[in-house]
């Protein structure tokens, strides 16, 4: 197994820059996920690093070997990879057996050899009573594990994953989220998974690689992008914010009337800055703010809506400002009424402008 | 893993420059045509630049009657399609008539039916003096011995013919525009209180009037460019279409500049109208069409169901049971005036064409090599421009779809005169040869092979053949082993639309036959020409044979070969 690397990799489409100068290193076995809003460049990433397309600038390296640069690709059937594709793309003139073995029977394996690693993949994925059956008469989640069997069998040295789950319906997803990282935990191919789904990234990935405008705008592991988050996008894309524009003032940031103490982040160097914290770490008291108490401030709730498990409450503050709070089911508060809202310091991050 | 070098290398894809062949190829089939097309139109026999043909088209009454009955037929034609297909489309997309499908297959049978071949036919039916319906009404209603009811040989009866085989592209778009609106979006008018009459005026019309418009136009450029009906029922009668008059100034002397600049309104015409069209479909672009709905529902006709069958049998007499009873009769009659009887039974006729006529043999011979290598050129050169366009393989393989559709612009009989002009003089000295009919029907078919090909490309996922890439098949590998099989019945069905077009065309082939290359089509237009009516509906019924043989072969196709469960 290798590891990939991208350096300095741009691409564009006429006027239209999809990739722009991408950075990134992967390791051995290591399961990353690209993430982003679609049209962020994260498929074309993807297929950069497939061979489908060739990069303008920059270069894509497998192990030791250079596989793209500037204008020019590696065939993708050159490449040692392997892929799940978002319509799974299974070749419907072919039974389940014969589109797991195509890759096999390219590489010339042997009959035997074909039969007893397909016995094995066929039994990892759970198909074996489906071996003789077309793609059109398998259901959504039986076709997508067909995808994962033929991806796995070639014992790929990169393993690409293009919104593989984004075709099946909620429960099935949850279920084959788990099980991509059960195999990958099994097997341990260097893999990139392209999803645009926050959840979908957070279960599978050793680390994500947040996507926007063609630029990688942060790396780390789940818990790092979800605390720490670097930029407003980031901050909202993964997990949903409230985020407080406002003005450096000695240490603290200061939203219209309101001063905030932040605990964390880098309100950067400007005099703009930014503050993001999340719903459900914002604290929604009755009454009137106690006075001179550190980061609490008077607010009327404007919406109020009931979610089961949470309560989810719109909150005016008197600077204007409307923040999102979510709060155990005992806060209550109905629309109208007068509150106070905690924002702890340690929890309010600053993101420079 | 194995086979994969340790390095990168460039390789030159030895497939680009087929493709690059390819592209330029087709360029140069349109551009040349169409470019000593124009330059003959602003030339005089000398050679010097001169607008006098263009002055003559408009001053002379010998050019400018033609033009006016040109554009009145078409006209007619387009308005007689409509009249005919809408109620039929209704009826059979819309609601429980009996024999839906039977009615469908007739105007399927209309639609390939060689225009030509039915204008022979309405000849035997309705010349004034010989034609069967006039016979019949003579005996019915005691008419004198010249005394008729209807004649064949007018403007109108050109534009009845006409339309006769024009009507189903109205009846087909609209039937498909019928069948794709989804009963809820009509159901959500009731909701909203709109009455019956309401939703059909509100939600139905709007929704299929484009396809009715569209395939109006369809008719009227048909209607417009067609040689061969007004060719076998204007000329006898004495006057002249644009098509038959450009065909008359091929004629010893030929008059090659005048026939370029009168070739030049039905080409502005064709880019107008289809330019039209475009607007007209691609606007509101049909967004319910194709989506996932729920399927229109049958209006019960009850009582009204024989009646309205009725209505379609008497349509469908017209087209093809009139018409292919007349050719019938004739190929087994003695004469074409004999009536249907024991003892007029004959295969003078057969034994005509098969034994005594000597250009029989060659024609067909000739025919099925033409339509056989053209089919074939087309099939297989549509498949490279769709390949290379929809998967953009090659730098500026967007601009490629534009020569291959470009020819659908240009006229039968206007291609005839540019290819005419391009191919009668060195370098390429093509006429007489049947290299020169192979280049006209593959630039005239390529249009609807592309189209063909582009929409079984547009369904076939790019990632289908990604997938066999990226486990180990090279480009070659790939299109054999996934994306031909995947194509196979587009293909041969893109081969067969070719094949079909090809033995019946008439307007660009009259212009560049010889009697070395004669093609069925011609010899049917030649003996019409000495009134072999009975020989020509031998050989009409043995090309329409062949036509209906092609169809049922592409219609069963998913039973040949290949597993049959394959669903997608």
């Amino acid at each position: 197994m290798a590891s990939v690397e991208l350096r300095g990799i741009r691409k564009s489409y006429g006027p239209n820059v999809v990739a722009d100068g991408l950075d990134l290193a992967i390791r051995h076995g290591e399961l990353v996920c690209l993430l982003g809003p679609s049209g962020c460049g994260k498929t074309t990433t993807l297929r950069l690093i497939a061979g489908f397309i060739a990069p303008d600038a920059g270069t894509v390296t497998v192990g030791d070997r250079v596989l793209s640069s500037a204008g020019r690709a590696e065939p993708p059937e050159r490449r040692r990879m392997s892929m799940i594709f978002q319509s799974y793309a299974l070749w419907p003139h072919m039974t389940v057996a014969e589109n797991v073995a195509y890759g096999l029977r390219l590489r010339r394996t042997s009959a035997a050899e074909i039969e007893r690693r397909l016995a094995l993949i066929l039994g990892v994925t759970k198909l074996e009573a489906l071996r003789g059956r077309y793609p059109g008469e398998l259901s959504g989640g039986q076709q997508q594990r067909v995808a994962l069997a033929r991806a796995l069998i070639v014992e790929p040295e990169t393993l690409l994953l293009d919104e593989p789950l984004s075709n099946l319906d909620t429960n099935l997803r949850e279920e084959m989220r788990y099980e991509i990282r059960r195999l990958h935990d099994a097997f341990r191919y260097t893999t990139v998974y392209v999803t645009h789904d926050q959840l979908e990234a957070m279960t599978t990935a050793d680390r994500i690689v947040v996507m926007n405008g063609g630029r990688i705008v942060q790396i780390g592991t789940p818990e790092e992008v979800f605390l720490r988050p670097e930029t407003e996008f980031v901050a909202r894309f993964i997990g949903g914010t409230n985020i407080l524009a406002g003005r450096r003032d000695h240490g603290l940031v200061r939203s219209g009337p309101l001063a905030i103490a932040y605990g964390s982040g880098d309100p950067g160097t400007g005099a703009e800055t930014r503050l993001s914290i999340r719903p459900h770490e914002i604290e929604m008291l009755a009454g009137q703010p106690p006075g001179g108490a550190a980061n609490h401030f008077a607010g009327k709730v404007v919406r109020h809506t009931y979610l089961g498990a949470a309560r989810d409450y719109l909150v005016e503050l008197d600077g204007g400002q409307l923040m999102r709070v979510s709060t155990r089911l005992e806060t209550v508060a109905a629309q109208g009424d007068a509150v106070t809202l905690h924002l702890p310091p340690h929890s309010c991050r600053a993101l420079p402008r | 893993m194995s086979g994969a070098p340790p390095s990168a290398r460039r390789r030159f894809d030895p497939s680009l420059l087929l493709f690059g062949a390819i592209a330029a190829g087709l360029a140069v089939l349109v551009a040349m045509p169409i470019g000593w097309l124009g330059w003959f139109s602003i030339t005089d026999s000398a050679g010097d630049l001169s607008l006098g043909a263009f002055a003559r088209l408009v001053s002379d009454p010998a050019m400018r009657k033609p033009l006016a009955i040109t554009l009145a037929i078409a006209l007619g034609a387009a308005l007689l399609s409509c009249l005919v297909a809408i109620p039929l489309a209704w009826l059979v997309a819309r609601t429980d008539v009996p024999l839906r499908r039977v009615i469908r297959a007739l105007v399927t049978a209309s639609f390939v039916t060689p225009p030509f071949l039915g204008a022979v036919a309405w000849e035997l039916l309705a010349a004034p003096n010989s034609g069967m319906l006039n016979q019949l009404a003579r005996a019915w209603f005691g008419l004198g011995e010249f005394e008729y009811v209807v004649d064949i040989y007018t403007a109108e009866g050109v534009t009845f013919c006409i339309a006769c085989y024009t009507f189903p592209y109205v009846f087909t778009l609209l039937a498909n525009a019928l069948e794709n609106i989804p009963a809820d979006i009509e159901d959500a008018s009731h909701i909203l209180g709109g009455i019956t009459w309401a939703t059909a005026r509100r939600i139905t019309l709007p929704l299929i009037l484009p396809a009715i418009l569209a395939g109006a136009l369809v008719c009227f450029l048909q209607a417009l460019t067609i040689f061969g009906t007004p060719a076998i029922l204007a000329l006898p009668a004495g006057f002249h279409t644009l098509t038959t008059k450009i065909w008359s100034l091929f004629q010893y002397p030929p008059q090659t500049n005048l026939a370029a600049a009168a070739a030049m309104p039905l080409l502005l015409i064709t880019l107008l109208v289809l330019h039209l069209q475009r607007r007209l479909l691609g606007r509101r672009g049909f967004t319910v069409i194709g989506a996932k709905n729920t399927p229109p529902r049958l209006i019960r006709l009850g009582a009204w169901r024989l009646p309205a069958l009725a209505l379609c049998s008497l349509i469908m007499l017209n087209p093809v049971f009139l018409p292919y009873f007349a050719l019938i009769k004739a190929a087994i009659t003695h004469r074409i005036s004999d009536p249907l009887s024991l003892e007029t039974l004959s295969l003078r006729h057969l034994r005509f064409i098969l034994w005594d006529f000597s250009g029989t043999r060659p024609a067909m011979i000739n025919t099925l090599i033409l339509g056989f290598s053209a089919a074939t050129i087309v099939t297989a050169a549509a498949l490279v421009v769709g390949y290379l366009s929809s998967r953009q393989l090659v730098p500026g393989a967007r601009f490629l779809p534009a020569p291959a559709m470009a020819p659908i612009a240009v006229p039968g009989i206007v291609m005839g005169v540019g290819l005419f002009l391009v191919y009668s003089r060195p370098p390429f000295l093509l006429y007489g040869t049947l290299w020169i009919l192979v280049i006209a029907f593959v630039t005239l078919e390529m249009p609807a092979g592309f189209q063909q090909v582009q929409a079984a490309m547009r369904g076939l996922h790019v990632e289908l053949e990604e997938a066999a890439r990226i486990f180990g098949a090279t480009r070659l590998v790939a299109l054999r082993q996934i994306t031909a099989p995947l194509l196979r019945t587009s293909i041969i069905a893109t081969w067969s639309i070719v094949f079909i077009a090809v033995i019946r065309e008439l307007s660009a082939t009259i212009l560049l036959t010889t009697s070395e290359t004669k093609v069925i089509s011609v010899v049917i237009y030649d003996l019409n020409e000495s009134g072999e009516l009975g020989a020509i509906a031998v050989l009409g019924l043995f090309l329409l044979l062949v036509t209906f043989a092609v169809i049922l072969l592409v219609n069963r196709l998913p039973i040949l070969g290949g597993p049959a469960r394959v669903r997608m």
